[in-house]
């Protein structure tokens, strides 16, 4: 109960309070005045959650498995996050769940595109995909 | 850092019209256009951009409507992984949720319009 009431104070410490010589009290075993790192996969997964709307172009196989690692990534250092907070700095926090709201979004876009290509498959068959004149005459008939 | 951009810089002013002609002859095709004939949700965003380049931003927008928000959307991302921007985080969630919308909206458009083929 005391730690819930204690982070959300401490996490803005570090910056109003740059002086070293002056540490505030120790409280999530002694983490409070050591330097806050970054998440180690924070960035990682920001940029692979941009790019996987980035590379849609390809049937959707690229931007799936960008999606997808950066899904697993996201849920590894989130996990490393909430174990101890004061230990990992906030900004790459929101870094990182801005990066998995991307990687998600990314993520059901290029699983709908593939479906799409793999009902067109179905649908026409490879023969008829092929071929541009088959392809319009198919397209009229459904059409119609 | 500051001179190889410059001189990238540099080289897009004196040969521009080079360049922009080599890349118009070395357009990569999209595996779904080629294998269906149909557009693809990415198609256009070479033409797009290369309309950017050459400085016509209504072509561009007419070709692809999300080319400026996107090329938006990856600058910023750099600035707020380099610059640590407050609230940028939210910023970048915003624009690739615009981003998408808008991708996926052109896409139903012009699927009601037959613009595909």
């Amino acid at each position: 109960m005391s730690e819930e009431h204690s982070n959300p104070q401490e996490n803005p410490q570090p910056a109003a309070n740059p002086n070293p010589q002056n540490p505030f009290p120790p409280q999530n075993g002694g983490f409070g005045f050591g330097m806050q790192q970054s998440l180690p996969n924070a960035t990682v997964v920001l940029i692979l959650g941009i790019l996987s709307i980035v590379t849609c172009c390809c049937y959707g196989v690229i931007g799936l498995i960008l999606g997808i690692v950066a899904l697993i990534l996201s849920k590894k250092d989130k996990a490393l996050y909430l174990a101890n907070m004061a230990y990992y700095t906030e900004s790459s926090y929101k870094n990182l769940s801005a990066g998995r709201v991307c990687a998600i979004i990314g993520l059901v876009l290029n699983i709908l595109y593939l479906l799409l290509c793999i009902a067109f498959i179905a649908m026409f068959g490879i023969a008829t995909l092929s071929d541009q004149d088959a392809m319009k005459e198919a397209i009229e008939n459904m059409m119609k | 850092m500051k001179a190889t951009l410059l001189l990238f810089c540099l080289v897009l002013l004196s040969k521009g019209a080079g360049i922009i002609h080599w890349l118009e002859h070395h357009l990569l095709t999209c595996p779904f256009k080629h294998l269906t004939g149909l557009d693809c949700p990415g198609c256009g965003v070479q033409r797009s951009i290369l309309a950017l380049l050459k400085g016509d931003l209504v072509a561009s927008f007419k070709l692809y409507p999300a080319t400026i928000p996107l090329i938006g959307l990856l600058a910023f991302s750099a600035l707020h992984l380099k610059f640590e921007l407050k609230n940028g985080a939210f910023f970048i969630k915003f624009l690739y949720i615009v981003v998408t919308l808008i991708i996926v909206s052109n896409y139903i458009y012009k699927i009601f319009t037959h613009q595909l083929i």
